[in-house]
């Protein structure tokens, strides 16, 4: 499992979720665990730096229990493009 | 024995359009088909799970620019000459009946605003071949469609590893990530379906995760196909798109052919000095524009829509979550109105895919068919010779699937071969090794093969870079075996890394072989920056014992020339 530091993009409210499994069945990635046939436990982002950020467990909620929040690295990205252009080998 | 023995006439790797496409016309023809597929619900997984707004298409509707003949005339140009015309031919041709097949599996083309297709040019092709309309569903429909077949999948299960005996592929060997189950399957014939290689290279962002298409096609098929000797080609090329700074998101598609200009830092509109279609231009060459002027000191470079009407910038808004669903929330934190104000981009990071131009696929080569050059194993989508975005995926999908039908009622075998016991269980043993290893996580292997490629075989190479590039992948492939994993998740994960760290290897040495650049920043060769016409030629690569094996066909001939199935 990913450290807690790890940015968590796929918020749930808690107070709102049915805790009805859909979010983990359509992840493609794996990430939402949620045990089945259990009202009254919450699905769990048990791999969050692994999101595509595609927002399909958002699309499919029945009850719009999901947010998806993005990092500052993705908001408010510093990287100077260039770095990704390659180096010069001597 | 500890395994799930399956026996199905096909086997197809991968539940994306290209795998759903190719089962259709085998379920249809009566056979017994299996998808594997690492999502848990056909109707939304691979690439456009959640969505795609265009799909590329002739229709016949009348214009000469909408025929066959007239597409296929210009796809030299469009892919600089290296194409295998046969198969693109015969995928063309394919495109109208395959469109109206997908309309009858209940797929809406149209536009409700014109009660018609809404169809616009982009990309360099010579006409308006793309319609644009709300592909919300469209993956949906196709799932649907192998279910109500009956077609079999396992979900959560990963292929790992292809069986072959007598130079014949007869299965393979799989896992279920979530209950640890392993999965000996025999197969009359099997189609690799598993898409394109990505989390390659660094993005903006740093998220590997973060990428333009799914983060979960990671070369998988292009790794099991080679191991078992298959010919991949194009593996030189790399692809990269124009996207928001910081968020690796499709969306490209629409602003171009919605009438999206690139501006530098100076403001100037810079696409006409590198194209004369400018924002038209081909995927490869707009993104090479846009690394040349970063190059220059011309960045930040930005998208802008400030010029464009209200009524197409008002499509554009409705329209911004079909490709990404989440598009218009990343504008809303970012505080960003892309109707008022220019939004900076980025190149995405790299893939292994079509090199930014319609029908030049990296993958295993394939005929006519979609058979590739070994015996049984066929290929469709992203993994493949040609490749055409979703339509392509869709249509060579469809005639692999004839194509196995049609193999399966003159080749097949009256008994497959009996599983190898010895050989299939040291395959799980090695897999669930790295359960128990202390090596290295799968997150740092693959932070190491994404610096390699970024630095070294990316969008600027020479044979001074690939060579450190092929030393260091080479290094780094000696700690596979203690590679570690904390779960099953990891342990597919591991699988993942390998096929990606194998497939940059290949991009290397494929990279090394080609001495000339060609088709901007898909190859360019700093020592050899000119493109020359005597490298009209695909680049072959086969696994030759234990090193890559280059070889070289003029690139008029059709792939299948080289192969030698002797069937």
């Amino acid at each position: 499992m990913s450290s807690k530091k790890t940015h968590n993009p796929i918020q749930i409210n808690a107070e709102v979720c049915v805790k009805c499994n859909l979010c983990d069945w359509i992840c493609p990635g794996d990430l939402i665990y949620k045990k089945e046939d259990d009202r009254k436990t919450l699905p769990v982002i048990k791999y969050p730096d692994e999101c595509w950020y595609c927002g399909l467990c958002q699309s499919i909620c029945p009850v719009d229990a999901i947010e998806i929040i993005f990092p500052e690295e993705m908001i408010n990205c510093k990287t100077d493009v260039r770095t990704l252009l390659g180096k010069p080998v001597d | 024995m500890n395994w799930h023995e399956i026996e199905t006439d096909v086997l197809v790797i991968g539940g994306g359009v290209a795998g759903c496409m190719a089962a259709i016309p085998a379920l249809e023809n009566n056979l017994d088909v299996t998808i594997l597929e690492k999502g848990k619900i056909l109707d939304h997984c691979g690439s456009v799970g959640c969505g795609v707004d265009h799909y590329l298409t002739i229709m016949d509707s009348g214009p000469e620019w909408d025929t066959p003949e007239f597409l296929i005339k210009h796809v030299p140009e469009l892919t600089d000459g290296i194409v295998d015309l046969e198969v693109t031919s015969k995928l063309i041709h394919q495109m109208p009946r395959v469109l109206k097949k997908i309309e009858s599996f209940g797929v809406n083309f149209k536009d409700p605003r014109y009660n018609d297709y809404y169809r616009l040019r982009s990309f360099g092709l010579p006409g308006t071949y793309h319609i644009n309309f709300d592909g919300t569903e469209f993956k949906k429909h196709i799932g649907q469609q192998v279910r109500k077949l009956k077609g079999k999948v396992l979900t959560r299960t990963m292929g790992v590893e292809l069986l072959k005996k007598d130079n014949r592929i007869y299965g393979a060997v799989a896992f279920n990530f979530r209950s640890g189950e392993w999965y000996a399957i025999k197969a009359k014939s099997v189609v690799m379906a598993a898409g394109e290689v990505n989390r390659l290279s660094k993005n903006a962002s740093g998220m590997p995760f973060d990428s333009w298409h799914c983060p979960y096609n990671t070369g998988d098929s292009h790794r099991m196909a080679y191991d078992a000797g298959a010919i991949l080609t194009n593996m030189e090329f790399i692809e990269t798109t124009l996207t928001p700074k910081g968020f690796s998101a499709q969306g490209l598609n629409a602003l171009v052919s919605e009438g999206a200009h690139f501006i530098n830092k100076q403001g100037e509109r810079f696409m006409f000095k590198y194209d004369e279609k400018g924002e038209n231009a081909r995927r490869a060459v707009i993104a090479d524009a846009v690394i040349n002027e970063y190059l220059l000191g011309n960045g930040p470079i930005y998208a802008d829509c400030r010029h464009l009407p209200e009524n197409i910038l008002d499509h554009m808004e409705a329209t911004l979550q079909i490709d990404r669903y989440t598009m218009p929330a990343f504008y809303e934190q970012k505080n960003l109105n892309f109707r008022e104000e220019p939004v900076e981009i980025s190149i995405s990071e790299l893939s292994i895919r079509r090199s930014g131009v319609y029908f030049r696929g990296s993958g295993l080569a394939v005929d006519t068919n979609g058979h590739s050059s070994v015996e049984n194993l066929f290929a469709a989508g992203d993994c493949a010779s040609v490749s055409g975005g979703i339509a392509g995926a869709a249509v060579l999908g469809h005639i692999a699937g004839e194509g196995v039908s049609a193999h399966l009622q003159t080749h097949t075998q009256k008994h497959l071969p009996d599983f190898n016991l010895d050989e299939i269980n040291s395959i799980k043993e090695q897999n669930q090794s790295h359960l128990t290893a202390s090596g290295m996580d799968w997150r740092s292997f693959e932070d190491q093969t994404r610096e390699v490629v970024s630095n070294y075989i990316g969008v600027r190479r020479s044979s001074k870079s690939l060579e450190l590039a092929m030393q260091t992948l080479s290094s780094l492939a000696k700690e596979e075996p203690n590679m570690k994993a904390n779960d099953l998740h990891g342990l597919m994960r591991v699988n993942e890394a390998k096929s990606i760290r194998l497939s940059a290897e290949i991009m290397a040495n494929a990279a090394m072989g080609r001495t000339e650049s060609r088709t901007g920043s898909s190859h360019f060769r700093e020592d050899y920056p000119i493109s020359n016409d005597e490298w009209k030629k695909f680049i072959l690569v086969t696994k030759h014992d234990e090193s890559t094996k280059l070889e070289y066909l003029d690139s008029d001939k059709p792939l299948s020339t080289a192969f030698k199935r002797g069937n």
